[in-house]
């Protein structure tokens, strides 16, 4: 099972060039948030995020079909096609597309969709409540009701790419984006797809960023150390003084397909999927991760056998550790059980570029498959004792054979995914 | 005739659980079902005084003790569902303690605590000085899931898929390779949704609600008619099953999976895309056309999708389409959304454990321009058992929002 094609809308623009270059910097872009709706807490309460949405998606999608969606269905839509035209999928008309126009295809040879979110098109959710709510129930907008399902990115990147398979959104929360990498490569491994477009797409709205505030999600800078202007707010992963995430939007969606298929038609793969693991911590509250470290490990291990694999067949760990209390503590539970104490292969944590959420993690995941250059961790400074666990510190690092990529999510799901990198990867996706 | 599978990855179905309009409980799901009666009618949970219609499937309040066992500031009311049917299915199946099993579970939901976030976001616009963060807390479609994998005590494969109305079926999907490629013993499937205003002004935007009770392949069908519930099935190997003493109550047999691509909200009005999905399921199950011997019907009500599936059927089912008799538990208890896949995968099985088909709502004239042969008024007899006779399975399809469509083969076992 390879990766032909990549796509990706961030804080960083369209496709990974800008992603690569911060990750290699080690500095996030982060915007203020809209905070004049009122939603917020007064002060103390979190002011940024890494913002997608004021990037120009055109020529990707023109303003005629992007105004039938909502804003986390033109981030998916903008990233499927990047990630088809890389693929080399196009019909004859030059347009890009999954499959050819015409009657379905036959059994497995159509493609499936399978995209994660945590909280569905939120904007337009919004929207709709304030129409029933503040006006009349007869106000609501069948528009904004049709766009504001969770599937909503997943069906419009099917119809946008003609993608006739199984269409599936999946909301497992920070778990969600390498589970739905896990499920569109079973889609294919199975035979049941012929290719399989898999990613995560998200908005953070100044609504839902509230919400993710006002239960001490984000990160609102170490005590004393806050100014004004967010001054201090930064996503700090195994540091000792993290205090919680960046919250982020974006979208990013990966062509899956079978190696032999993508070396008939000419595709260069960019890396290989070689397994993945799924497990829960019944532990964990709804909204904080649990203390489940050992039984997790046992998951992940469990997982890797699965597929003729084990910890020390990985060399390199991007791990989805966020700079939450909880979260990171779990993580470096996990690591430590599943490795028994052994010395763990280095370990890149990039969420304190990408922030949470909208699939910049999967695409930091293959960049770093593919050999991309990671500075020093963002955000990391002090060593945490209770962690025992330091992430990279930007040194030059060889291109990884397997590297593993973690996703704890709170309310207790996990799932890993090992990906592998090609003889001939290619450096930048 | 398609001769019946064997072998030890048979996937069973040992227990079902069902929270419904019809009631806390698969046997109050499964009396209301054989005698044909709506759940569909007034209701009470918000005010419906300004909406365009007044009628929804609303589960009655549980009763007391019932209710003790589904405490919990921090619980969904679709999260309730779900904790009640899988109480019910793990009992049924024989499973009062997961401990030391490889346990997977696949939900799907719709809304999740969406009825909840409604509450909390209408504290937050009325300027609510103290505002309930505790309404938010499995606000997510993930929350009724999470909750049975946290009540249960699962540390296997937990996820939920959140694709509109078919989700329940795509669980259910993902339930039955999990337990083929022996990734877990044990799955735990189905889904949970709750009626909430969002769903009701939605789909009353679209005007595809009737303003009487649903009326699933009749003529004067104007719409669907929204329920809410939970539904849980206990799949494993069949070997397994019986190795514990537990005779399935049917089989999972294939499930397939397609989209149209075609449109938001309109099925592909020829059916292609839900007769991938159809052909799909048979392939995977092993079993052609003449296998099926009822089908359980998306049959949402509305004159759209009730066409597109009917051409579905023609289309995957061919000549035999016309001879099958076809029912829509939607008819009964109403649209569950993200669990209507899951409560009418219960209803199919208990449909092949009992050995006769639930009729369908009642409504008037069955459209003309259908061939269906609709069960109407009073349940339709299946055929006897034959242990070692001719495979005799029905089909679930559920039809969702984005052209995302799936379909479950289920096949009947040796009567309990």
């Amino acid at each position: 099972m390879v990766i032909t094609g990549c796509g990706g809308v961030s804080a960083y623009g369209l496709g990974t060039e800008g992603l690569e270059a911060a990750l290699q910097e080690g500095r996030p872009r982060l915007s203020e948030i809209d905070r004049s709706a009122g939603y917020h807490h007064a002060d103390p309460s979190a002011r940024l995020a890494l913002r997608a949405s004021t990037q120009s998606l055109t020529p990707w999608l023109q303003p005629g079909e992007a105004r039938r969606m909502s804003p986390p269905s033109k981030l998916a839509v903008t990233a499927a096609r990047q990630a088809l035209a890389m693929a080399g999928l196009a019909d004859p008309e030059g347009r890009v597309a999954a499959e050819a126009e015409g009657d379905s295809p036959g059994p497995g040879q159509a493609t499936a969709v399978v995209l994660a979110n945590s909280f569905g098109p939120s904007s337009f959710t919004e929207h709709l409540m304030r129409q029933i709510l503040l006006e009349n129930p007869e106000a609501a907008s069948p528009f904004y009701f049709t766009e504001c399902v969770a599937n909503a990115p997943a069906a419009q990147i099917a119809i946008a790419a003609r993608a006739r398979g199984a269409n599936i959104t999946v909301v497992q929360r920070e778990a969600g984006p390498l589970l739905a990498v896990a499920k569109g490569a079973a889609e294919v491994a199975s035979g049941r797809a012929r290719r399989a477009l898999v990613g995560a797409a998200e908005e953070m709205t100044p609504l839902l960023h509230s919400f993710l505030d006002r239960f001490g999600a984000l990160s609102r800078g170490p005590r004393g150390s806050r100014g004004a202007d967010g001054e201090g707010e930064s996503a700090r992963p195994f540091d000792r003084r993290r205090d919680g995430f960046l919250a982020a939007e974006g979208a990013v969606v990966w062509v899956l397909e079978r190696e032999d298929d993508a070396l008939e038609r000419g595709a260069r793969p960019i890396a290989r999927v070689a397994g993945w693991a799924s497990a829960f911590d019944p532990t964990a509250p709804p909204t904080d991760w649990g203390h489940g470290g050992p039984a997790l490990a046992r998951g992940l291990v469990r997982g890797l056998i699965r597929f003729g694999l084990a910890p020390a067949a990985i060399d390199r760990i991007v791990s989805g550790a966020s700079g939450a209390v909880a979260g990171d503590r779990l993580e470096a539970s996990v690591l430590s059980s599943a490795w028994e104490g052994e010395t763990l292969p280095p370990i890149l944590a990039p969420k304190g570029v990408t922030g949470e959420y909208g699939g910049g993690f999967l695409a930091s995941a293959l960049l770093a498959a593919c050999g991309a250059p990671f500075g020093p961790t963002a955000g990391f400074a002090e060593a945490d004792p209770e962690l025992g666990l330091i992430p990279h510190d930007g040194r030059p690092l060889a291109t990884p054979r397997r590297v593993l990529a973690t996703g704890l999510a709170a309310g207790g799901a996990a799932t890993w995914l090992v990906l592998e990198s090609m003889p001939e990867s290619m450096a930048n996706p | 005739m398609t001769e019946r599978a064997e072998g030890p990855w048979r996937v069973a179905v040992s227990g079902v659980g069902a929270v419904s309009g019809l009631g806390w409980g698969s046997d109050a799901l499964w009396s209301g079902l054989s005698a044909g009666r709506a759940a569909i009618g007034n209701f009470i949970r918000f005010d419906h005084a300004h909406h365009r219609t007044h009628v929804a499937a609303e589960v009655p309040e549980p009763d007391g003790a019932l209710a003790k066992t589904l405490l919990g500031r921090r619980l969904s009311l679709a999260d309730k569902f779900a904790l009640a049917a899988a109480g019910e299915a793990l009992a049924q199946a024989d499973l009062p303690s997961l401990g030391g099993l490889s346990v997977g579970l696949y939900f799907g939901s719709s809304t999740g605590g969406m009825w909840e976030g409604e509450a909390f976001f209408a504290d937050l616009l009325a300027g609510e000085p103290r505002l309930r963060a505790s309404l938010l807390a499995s606000q997510q479609p993930n929350g009724p899931g999470d909750a049975v994998a946290r009540k249960f005590g699962i540390e296997g494969p937990v996820e939920t898929v959140s694709s509109a109305c078919a989700s329940g079926a795509l669980a259910l999907g993902a339930a039955l390779e999990a337990i083929r490629s022996g990734e877990v013993e044990i799955a735990i499937a189905g889904g949970a949704d709750s009626l909430c205003q969002i769903t009701y002004a939605g789909f009353n935007s679209l005007r595809s609600v009737d303003e009487q009770p649903c009326r699933p392949f009749r003529a004067g069908r104007e719409g669907l008619s929204i329920g809410e519930g939970g539904a849980v099935l206990i799949l494993e190997s069949e070997e397994r099953a019986l190795a514990r003493g537990v005779r399935p109550l049917a089989y999972l047999a294939g499930a397939g999976a397609s989209c149209d691509a075609h449109h938001m909200t309109a099925p592909e009005p020829q059916g292609s895309g839900a007769a991938a999905a159809i052909s799909a399921a048979l392939l995977d199950a092993g079993l052609g056309p003449e296998a099926i011997v009822f089908v359980n019907a998306h049959g949402t009500g509305t004159p759209l999708n009730d066409a597109a599936e009917w051409r579905a059927f023609e289309r995957a089912l061919g000549d035999r389409a016309r001879a099958i008799p076809v029912t829509s538990t939607k008819g009964l208890v109403g649209h569950l959304l993200g669990s209507s896949g899951a409560i009418e995968a219960v209803a199919t099985v208990l449909c092949l454990a009992h050995g006769e088909v639930h009729p369908s709502s009642a409504g008037g004239e069955v459209d003309p321009d259908l061939g269906i042969d609709l069960v109407l008024d009073s349940p339709r007899r299946l055929g006897a058992f034959a242990p070692r006779g001719p495979s005799m399975a029905a089909l679930s399809t559920s039809l969702a929002f984005g052209g995302a469509n799936a379909a479950l083969v289920f096949e009947r076992a040796d009567p309990r």
